[in-house]
């Protein structure tokens, strides 16, 4: 048994020893810090404290794990260098389903020890809590340096491969109650062995990160689902655009105000007809020239008909004198009235108004042609031209315009804390409420712009 | 980037209503007829709307 000093700077220094059981060489690369080494040959799990190495456990791997991240390997993290020492699988049933991930044990000589763990391709980086965190009543949230942590997840871990070495008495079979309380990006478990608990904190860490850090070769694995704590894209995405919604909004209050102000909104003709059903022959005729003056603007044109239980339509051309360009339409206007087993009833009404859209300045005149039932007497009607009248329409349409991808935006976040907390204790939906997250994501960018103003 | 794009669409609304409000837009349709002949002034059954001969309602509940 031959022993080096650490030097974490230089290249990995290590004790090398045989296992008792086969005679493959073991490497210790935590020196007296190792309590327990896994032999990668036998599996067996010998006593690093013991100088005869006793075997205390020895287990069958059905399949043999190649740890993503090498036995061996150094990497920096937070600007200290560490090496991966030790990897275990451990494993949880839900449901009858079981579900694993994977922890790997990095040591510093100066800084001690550290976890990564990764499960379906997300990371984490663990680190042992300084402080306990103070749980609720329930055990439903938890507070730790003014953050709360909403409980995730409560399980029985149970170790089912090991390898390396490791600073505790590791076995492969034993459990531990597992409870997870997300804050994402951050994740704080305890576990409780029966004999003690333990706090950690884990901190979301993307793949490619570590793959960089360990300088290992090729792309990280490609995270499948949504983990506990990944932090959501979308999220900070929500406040963003409702803050700009907020702001838009505003905005388009201003602009509405601004162009009902300054509309011109003139009335440039009005004038009253009959229309005589009992004589037959050319109803149309023409209406006096008027101006329509200031820039292309619409047109808001007006019927009022003194029709009961009757109809009239007209035929309407708007037509301009100098180039002879017309806006051709129809419109109709009837009422009608009475009483039946119901009660009264009544349908449509004396009055129609028709908007013309980007009408030029010029001079103009109507082209006017009623239509109604024979012999139905004479109908009354005034006929009312106003130009460039606000449409509120379009700051309708505006306002929706803002709304619907703000939405759209805030659903998939939603979605996405939903498909995080479906793998959680509680199935879809986080013990304070997603929505209500978000709503509250929403109030606080408000207030926070109010804040800045 | 979310926060460039949005900025740039509500822009673009703004400057879209803006544009359909001083312009007169409307959600309407009209035909529009070019080159009606000034005659229509002295005969107006000269010109026949496209909507005329129109089926109208005439019915009441």
């Amino acid at each position: 048994m031959s022993s080096t000093g650490p030097t974490p700077g230089g290249p990995p220094q290590v004790t090398s020893l045989s296992c008792p059981s086969c005679g493959a060489i073991l490497t210790v690369r935590s020196f007296s810090h190792a309590v327990t080494i896994v032999c990668d040959s036998c599996h067996s799990i010998l006593d690093a404290q013991d100088p005869r190495l006793e075997v205390l456990q020895k287990f069958e791997a059905a399949t043999r794990e190649v740890p993503l991240i090498p036995l061996g390997a150094r990497g920096t993290i937070r600007g200290t260098q560490y090496e991966v020492i030790g990897f275990q699988r451990r494993t949880i049933q839900v449901d009858g389903t079981p579900y694993s991930w994977h922890e790997y044990l990095l040591f510093n000589p100066f800084k001690g020890f550290r976890y990564l763990t990764e499960y379906n391709g997300h990371w984490n980086d663990v680190s042992s809590l300084r402080a306990l965190p103070e749980v609720s009543p329930g055990a439903s949230t938890l507070r730790y340096l003014g953050e709360t942590y909403r409980h995730f997840q409560t399980a029985n871990a149970t170790t089912s491969y090991v390898l390396g070495e490791f600073p505790w008495q590791v076995r492969v079979g034993e459990t531990a109650e597992v409870s997870d309380y997300v804050s994402p990006p951050r994740v704080i478990s305890s576990e409780n062995t029966g004999k003690e608990v333990t706090w950690s904190m884990g901190e979301y860490i993307m793949g490619n990160d570590l793959w960089k850090a360990f300088k290992l070769p090729g792309q990280a694995p490609v995270p499948i689902g949504v983990y506990e704590n990944q932090p959501s894209p979308l999220r900070a995405n929500v406040k963003i655009v409702w803050s700009l919604v907020a702001i838009f909004l505003m905005a388009l209050t201003v602009l509405l105000i601004g162009f009902y102000s300054t509309a011109q909104d003139r009335q440039v003709f009005s004038q009253s007809y009959e229309f005589d059903t009992n004589v037959k022959g050319e109803a149309s005729f023409v209406t006096d020239v008027f101006e329509l003056t200031g820039h292309t603007s619409d047109v808001d044109l007006s019927t009022t008909a003194n029709v009961n239980n009757n109809w009239i339509y007209l035929n309407y051309a708007l037509i301009n004198q100098d180039t002879g360009h017309a806006y051709d339409f129809g419109r109709e206007v009837s009422y009608y009235h009475g009483y039946d087993s119901d009660g009264s009833w009544s349908e449509g009404s004396s009055h129609d108004a028709v908007t013309i859209p980007s009408v030029p300045p010029g001079n103009y005149y109507l082209r006017v042609e009623p239509e109604s039932d024979l012999h139905r007497g004479t109908i009354y009607y005034t006929i009312t031209l106003k130009r460039d009248v606000p449409q509120i329409t379009f700051f309708g349409l505006g306002a929706l315009a803002l709304l619907v991808p703000a939405g759209l935006i805030t659903w998939r976040s939603m979605n996405f804390e939903h498909l995080r907390w479906a793998e959680s204790d509680y199935g879809g939906t986080p013990a304070g409420g997603s929505l209500e997250n978000t709503v509250e994501s929403i109030v606080d960018s408000v207030k926070s712009m109010g804040d800045d103003e | 980037m979310i926060r460039t794009l949005f900025l740039l669409y509500g822009l673009a609304v703004l400057g879209g209503v803006s544009l359909a409000e001083y312009q007169g837009w409307s959600l309407n349709r009209v035909d529009e007829v070019l080159h009606v002949p000034k005659s229509v002034r002295d005969n107006p059954g000269s010109y026949r709307s496209v909507y005329g001969y129109y089926h109208h309602y005439t019915g009441g509940k």
